[in-house]
């Protein structure tokens, strides 16, 4: 373990964003793991995730119109 | 249900001539944001606008600003639309004739790159683009998109 790492983990939540280098954004506010994952796919891969993604933000959306609109 | 993916594949199959541009492009590149249309540049000629329409005959396609109008494209139409944006059962396809920041059809085929799918190849704008092109657009997502592709291509170059 680095002389960095061993200073910053002296909170919880500095010991959670220490584990991995990846969960910690860039200066951009940029998640490199997500990032990371996305680079590991092929085009039609992300194209796909892009989809199940849209679709599961569509369904979460009707289901919250529903609830308001029995309320 | 939305299928951006199956919507490409169909544009392919058709052999439109296009190239793949926006935020969906920027998905293909590895960006993680989630998009909700399929962007294209193509070109404006007859042939291609009626495999266009050809391709998505069965989906239900209308014009998005007129929605009861169904795309039924004429000669006259072919020869003088600059863009067409179009609404499917499958998700909402915009076709430009050229891009903000890239220019024509022929500088945007110019600065794309080739990219295979299960069911055949498309070109996609090429990544120093398809930056030039976000930050020629300049709204809030855009400005984060290109902070995306900034960070990819830090990454790649130093893969």
């Amino acid at each position: 373990m680095s002389k960095r790492v061993q200073e910053n983990t002296d909170t919880p939540e500095n010991a959670l964003h220490d584990a991995s280098p990846a969960y910690r954004p860039t200066d951009s506010e940029i998640d490199l793991s997500l990032l990371a994952d996305s680079l590991g796919k092929t085009p039609w891969e992300r194209m796909q995730a892009n989809d199940d993604a849209l679709n599961f933000a569509d369904s979460l959306q009707m289901a919250m119109k529903r609830r308001y609109a029995k309320s | 249900m939305q299928n951006l993916s199956e919507l490409m594949r169909r544009l392919i199959s058709s052999d439109v001539e296009f190239v793949l541009v926006g935020g969906f492009a920027a998905v293909a590149h590895g960006v993680t944001l989630v998009t909700r249309d399929v962007d294209i540049c193509c070109r404006f000629s007859d042939g291609n606008l009626k495999r266009i329409e050809k391709a998505f005959a069965d989906l239900h396609p209308v014009h998005r600003s007129r929605p009861g109008l169904p795309l039924d494209l004429t000669p006259d139409q072919c020869a003088t639309l600059k863009n067409l944006s179009l609404k499917t059962d499958l998700g909402i396809v915009d076709c430009l004739g050229e891009v903000l920041g890239v220019g024509s059809f022929d500088e945007v085929w110019q600065h794309s790159i080739e990219v295979e799918l299960p069911y055949g190849k498309f070109h996609v704008l090429d990544i120093d683009a398809l930056i030039r092109a976000k930050q020629a657009m300049n709204r809030d997502h855009d400005k984060i998109t290109v902070r995306y592709l900034q960070e990819i291509k830090k990454q790649r170059a130093t893969s």
